[in-house]
């Protein structure tokens, strides 16, 4: 048996450290020293930039913006990693979730950015808001990766700050990152804040923007992918500079409000509403802040198209806009503006509501049965207008068809 | 008989009570951390005679990658011994997440504190609309409960695959096993694949190369079933992460015919993956093990497993606390604690009893030092410790790591004062010692395991058996949760029946009615996630909350020392690994050390910020706030 003695107080103190991996072709080496070894693409089909390294960090974050990206399919994130979107450069994704290598090996990547060492150009995606360190005393709040030669804690904050001036893009990734999100809300101990406010008015990439924001919380997965798609098919040629509106959105993406594509805005429309959990009408009254809030989970669904918060139930609470979450709290209580809007919609949209139900009455038969009872065993559907609709129908069925000789 | 530590006893008919002793029962003697001893330079005094120089190296794991979350781990590898010696796990980030829940209306706290944890994408929401519906008192009608556990479900779907292909997949693959093992790689080659027809990799070395990063099809098909798992979630919660249909009393998920049928063509494909899930690590897990026996005490440590339980009989829950320890054993999967291998017990009562927090080693101050605890008892009069989560009001305290002191954002909840793990095969483990599951078609305890009926689709129907593991490690625990794929699926077919039964009946409400009550009230969410124990805990008056508390699995599992200097379950796992690498000094890269960490699932991102935070930070502007010591 061995002799052994205390632990020492200070590792870094008492013995040599394990060596740092630096074989390119060690699938543990950072991605960065094993990239050089790939072949480049010698496609005839291909842009100017043939990779490009994506520093995906977080700061206040709680991984949700990861996952949300892992489950985008347009295109999937395994094709931009993989190269498989003709065209587009392949992309060396570094991230704490999915990255091979870890520990020294992991932060080699984001040294080597920082200090100008890649062979290819980077962009950064933050993800979670950013903490304020000099509330943190001699501690942290997020701590990522050690000093090699000094065993020193270094932050994530850090990390920005150093690597931001050399990159080629930074891109805020979900509500916290963008605007501040719940870790920034009221009562927050870190003085919380997003990505722009940190990095200032001043702030531009090497390409010259700057900061580009997706909100949401966390945000449809496709419209973060879909937007870095988008910036590289335009770096390699192939597709115009995407647009981004007054706070650095995709505007493609954030400039209609998420009641515009509502599936349940028909009824908003007719001025009938949600009473109950798990009603099929329009869910203001429930507290829903769709009319207001500028997203797109409606139409392009969560997941695939799937899913979407009032497609399937669930309230807006607001969560891609900058107010998030204060100024949409309490989050199960109406609205105040949609007492306004709410009574006029009902006064309105009811009588269009009970007029499209008589002019519905009668497209819900067809020529054959006009003057017949439904020749089917669904004996149940009454065809036959009587009185004041059956006149209705004869006066809509003329204007509709003045110009035709009034057939019907 | 229940606890052997905390002051608490039990009178014949089973009521508990503190054991008096004079002075505070709950008294914590801080004992120095648990030094692990290391050889010594040179070998001084009476060293064996195979003592040469002792090659010890430290390992800065920062961060651990493939897990969620900013997890780092500090280890002491002794090259001569080929084992690691010492272990700090350290939890990285801190928000103050409960600062900010409080004094807010108690439904936003479903939607705050989902957004605790993006991984456990809906676990979070769930247990704390019921922790609400519990101090609201309203019961969800049965559809409300069903859908719940089928979203829950749903989210294990997502949940399992992604660790098993992408963050604990590759190191077991052909490209990372090449450079640690080559010979492990030949073998593999020549090993013929036993479940070779349930998923068609012939040899083991197949398998392996399917378990490639990034361009293995293991992992590039788990990424897409976690799609999957997203999609049938969304049929029930309509977003994931964070769900948008989660409420107190049920879900306001509009249900149509459509959302039982949809998740059904969904969950075909469950059944089949489920199957080759658990044959392809089979025969990874045996090849391993087989090769070297050695493996076997990769992340070992003792059988100590607490669990919460999930999915509950909608017949039974009522949300009360009164009637916890029924509904909680009316649970498909049960909760429960293991102590050596052996059920202490499965009542919720006695395991929210046993908990404590400590905050020695954790970048807090200790509460109980600054005044009298709010709670000494349960809403039924059992003891409560002043460490207990109702009790606990953090004082955060940043400062420089230090491994004496303090080192971690995590804090050490113990059970009966002992360390305790938790995961998807706990819940397993439980679930088959406790055999109290209703008679039904899919899954039964064997009383040493689980048997499972996974329905037909592409492949044929079959039983899948798991056996609970005669040691805990990191190997089983992969096991273990590629198992649980189905485990989850029976539950959900389950369940699935069920819904389309009340759908049958006309019980097609989800939700139930509620006024937000004006008085004082508390709540107690348990619930599980994908990773194990979860639990919120709500105090509330004149309609706003007082305090919220959040205890999630990698709370437990990450947990640093405790004030007796015991290690929490990752350094315990991590302390005695072998490192079996067949390569040079030089060349180790510690392989064995990041399995054991990753077998844990390890999900940071709600681990490390279980603050109440009515304390005050301290505000200590410093120049440079980086510098370690």
């Amino acid at each position: 048996m061995v002799q052994y003695t205390k632990v020492p107080d200070h590792p870094h103190n008492e013995n040599p450290l394990l060596p740092l991996i630096t074989d390119p072709a060690d699938p543990l080496a950072p991605i960065a020293l094993r990239s050089t070894l790939l072949e480049p693409n010698t496609d005839q089909f291909q842009g100017p930039l043939e990779k490009v390294y994506l520093f995906w960090i977080v700061g206040a974050s709680c991984d949700g913006c990861t996952i949300a990206v892992t489950g985008a399919t347009h295109p999937r994130l395994e094709d931009l990693l993989l190269g498989r979107v003709p065209g587009l450069p392949r992309v060396e994704l570094i991230h704490t979730v999915v990255s091979v290598e870890s520990g020294p090996e992991w932060t080699e990547n984001l040294r080597m950015a920082a200090a100008g060492e890649l062979d290819a150009p980077f962009l950064i995606c933050w993800e979670g808001s950013i903490m304020d360190e000099t509330y943190s005393g001699d501690g942290y709040w997020m701590g990522l990766g050690e000093d090699r030669e000094t065993g020193r804690q270094i932050t994530s904050l850090e990390w920005l700050d150093r690597m931001a001036p050399k990159a080629a893009a930074v891109v805020a990734v979900g509500t916290c990152a963008t605007w501040g999100g719940i870790p920034a809300a009221a009562n927050n101990p870190t003085n919380a804040k997003g990505v722009m406010d940190h990095l200032g008015k001043d702030y531009r990439s090497t390409l010259g923007l700057p900061v580009v924001n997706v909100p949401g919380c966390s945000p449809v997965g496709d419209n973060i992918i879909e937007t870095a798609a988008a910036a590289l098919l335009f770096l390699n040629g192939l597709a115009p500079l995407p647009e981004f509106d007054e706070l650095g959105r995709p505007a493609w993406l954030f400039t209609e409000t998420v009641h515009r594509h509502c599936p349940r805005a028909g009824y908003y429309e007719e001025g009938v509403f949600a009473e109950e959990y798990g009603d099929k009408e329009c869910l203001v009254e429930l507290g829903c802040w769709g009319p207001v809030v500028q997203c797109n989970i409606a139409e392009r669904g969560i997941v695939d198209g799937h899913g979407g918060c009032m497609n399937m139930g669930g309230i807006c609470i607001g969560c891609t806009m900058p107010g998030f979450p204060d100024k949409f709290a309490p989050f199960y209580a109406a609205p105040p503006g949609s007492f306004l809007s709410g009574t006029t919609s009902r006064a309105v949209g009811g009588f269009i509501r009970r007029v499209r139900r008589l002019t519905m009455h009668d497209k819900q038969r067809s020529v054959r049965w006009q003057d017949d009872e439904l020749p089917s065993g669904w004996a149940r559907y009454k065809t036959q207008p009587v009185g004041a609709e059956k006149a209705v129908h004869r006066f809509y069925s003329k204007v509709q068809h003045h110009n035709d000789g009034g057939s019907q | 008989m229940c606890f052997k530590n905390l002051p608490i006893e039990f009178d014949s008919s089973g009521k508990a009570r503190l054991i008096q002793s004079g002075g505070d029962p709950f008294a914590v003697t801080t004992s120095p951390i648990r030094q692990y001893v290391r050889p010594t330079e040179g070998g001084s005094g009476g060293a064996s005679p195979s003592s040469a120089p002792p090659r010890l190296r430290e390992w800065s794991i920062d961060p651990v990658t493939r897990v969620a979350g900013a997890l780092a781990v500090h280890t002491t590898l002794d090259l001569e011994n080929r084992k690691a010696v010492d272990a700090y796990s350290m939890a990285m980030l801190f928000r103050g997440y409960e600062i900010i829940l409080q004094g807010r209306d108690p439904r936003d706290a479903i939607d705050i504190s989902s957004r605790a944890c993006g991984v456990c994408g809906g676990v979070h929401s769930t247990v704390s609309s019921m922790a609400i519906e519990q101090a609201f008192g309203i019961v969800p009608p049965p559809l409300g409960v069903v859908v719940r556990n089928l979203g829950e479900c749903a989210e294990m779907f997502y949940d399992h695959p992604i660790h098993l292909g992408l963050l604990a997949g590759p190191d077991y693959s052909t490209a990372l096993v090449q450079m640690t093992n080559p010979e492990l790689v030949v073998m593999a080659e020549q090993t013929p694949a036993k479940n070779a027809h349930i998923h068609g990799y012939k040899t083991v070395k197949d398998i392996m190369d399917a378990m490639n990063p990034l361009e293995g099809e293991i992992y590039l098909e788990a990424l897409e079933y976690t799609r999957i798992g997203r999609i049938m979630c969304t049929l029930m919660f309509g977003k994931f992460p964070h769900p948008s249909t989660l409420v107190p009393g049920g879900v306001s998920t509009t249900i149509t015919t459509s959302t039982f049928n949809e998740f059904y063509a969904q969950l075909a494909k469950i059944f089949d993956y489920a199957k080759r899930l658990a044959g392809w690590w089979d025969d990874i897990c045996d090849f391993f093990l087989e090769a070297d026996p050695a493996y076997e005490q990769v992340g070992a440590r003792p059988s100590n497993l607490i669990q919460t339980g999930i999915w509950d009989d909608p017949n039974v829950y009522d949300a009360t606390y009164k009637n916890i320890d029924t509904w909680g054993n009316a649970r498909y999967s049960a909760p429960g604690v293991i102590v050596d291998g052996k059920l202490v017990t499965t009542d919720l009562t006695r395991i929210n009893m046993g908990i404590e927090e400590f905050v020695e080693h954790s970048f807090y101050e200790d509460w109980t030092k600054k005044g009298p605890v709010a709670f000494e008892t349960d809403p039924l009069g059992n003891p409560l410790s002043p460490y207990h989560m109702m009790n606990k009001v953090t004082i955060p305290r940043p400062e420089g790591k230090n491994f004496k002191e303090k080192y971690t954002w995590d804090t050490a909840p113990r059970w009966d004062r002992m360390s305790m793990e938790t995961g998807v095969y706990g819940r397993m483990w439980t679930t088959a010692l406790a055999d109290n599951l209703q008679p039904n078609d899919f899954l039964n305890s064997t009383g040493d395991g689980l048997r499972m009926v996974m329905p037909r689709h592409e492949l044929p129907e079959m039983v899948l058996e798991w056996k609970i593991p005669k040691v805990l490690n990191a190997f089983e625990r992969n096991r273990g949760r590629a198992y649980g794929v189905a485990f989850t699926a029976s539950i959900a077919m389950i369940n699935l029946m069920q819904a389309f039964e009340y759908w049958r009946k006309g019980e097609t409400k989800t939700a139930t009615k509620f006024k937000v009550p004006q008085d004082e009230r508390v709540g107690y969410g348990y619930w599980e996630a994908g990773r194990g124990y979860l639990s919120h805990h709500l105090h509330m008056d004149k309609g706003k909350l007082l305090n919220y508390q959040i205890n999630t699995p990698s709370t437990w599992n990450a947990a640093p020392r405790d004030p007796f200097g015991e290690p929490g379950p990752y350094e315990e796992a991590i302390v005695d690994t072998p490192i079996l690498e067949s390569v040079s000094d030089d060349n180790i890269k510690g392989i064995d050390i990041l399995r054991a960490i990753r077998s844990f699932d390890p999900c940071m991102p709600c681990t490390t910020h279980m603050d109440t935070g009515r304390g005050i930070i301290t505000r200590e502007v410093n120049s440079c706030s980086c510098t370690l010591e």
